[in-house]
């Protein structure tokens, strides 16, 4: 049996819809199991190449393991425990945030509307100054 | 998964490690071993299979865990809740009843 693929797993476990929580930790938790496996053979005079062979085939395939995972629905984000409901609800709250977008980008992006607030409001006033000036030279014939 | 109990093994897991945790805080590893230690190695349960139960049981409120570091490594420790307690002696009544039946239907097949 090949090493195993932790990387792969957290995927596996997310798309299988664990909650990111649930599925990083579980990874961590069986890289630290495989560890103490190969370190177990070691210690009782495996290779280095047989004692993570050996713990390979002790942890199990990681397959099974997402299919352990997944079939516990509890460990389920709630879009997968009630996906009917995750249908509905979603495009509903993308519609309630969608008028209150541009507020949310502007409190993300507030210096930078500030500073163009401000550029703004100086361009104006040069140009009302500018204006008045013309206006007066008018009046002043 | 290495499957290391037949199917009518289902919910063991959970009892074992329950009453395993009522002593002591323990990590994955340690768990397993410590089952085929308790049982005389007639319970030998695949190295991956505790984690889902484990995971489930904290879900449920029956544990609780908590990260330690350990010689280097990060160990997430579990621990039994009130919660926890409560779930274990259900289970051990169970046990006792569905053990105490099938030694009756052993015994006695024909009243079975």
């Amino acid at each position: 049996m090949r090493e195993p693929d932790f990387s792969s797993l957290a995927t596996a476990l997310l798309k299988s819809g664990i909650t990111p929580r649930h599925a990083h930790r579980t990874v961590n938790e069986l890289r630290d199991h495989y560890d103490d496996l190969v370190d177990a053979a070691v210690d009782e005079g495996a290779s280095s190449k047989l004692a993570r062979r050996t713990a390979s085939n002790q942890l199990g395939r990681m397959d099974e393991f997402v299919s352990e995972m997944a079939a516990r629905r509890e460990l389920k984000t709630w879009s997968f425990r009630y996906p009917h409901l995750a249908v509905v609800v979603y495009p509903l709250a993308c519609l309630a945030v969608l008028p209150a977008a541009p507020v949310l980008a502007g409190i993300a992006h507030r210096e930078v509307l500030i500073r163009w607030g401000a550029s703004l409001l100086g361009a104006g006033l040069v140009t009302a100054l500018m204006l008045l000036i013309m206006q007066i030279s008018i009046i002043l014939g | 998964m290495a499957q290391s109990n037949p199917p009518f093994m289902s919910g063991v897991p959970e009892l074992l490690l329950l009453r395993l945790l009522n002593d002591q805080e323990m990590y994955g590893y340690e768990l397993v071993r410590s089952i085929k230690k308790v049982t005389n190695e007639a319970i030998s349960l695949g190295e991956g299979v505790i984690y889902p139960v484990l995971h489930s049981l904290e879900r449920n409120g029956s544990l609780k865990s908590k990260r330690k570091a350990v010689g280097g490594r990060t160990r997430v420790y579990y621990s039994l809740t009130k919660k926890g307690h409560d779930r274990l002696e259900k289970l051990r009544e169970d046990w006792r009843r569905i053990q105490g039946g099938v030694a009756i239907a052993l015994e006695n097949p024909a009243n079975a």
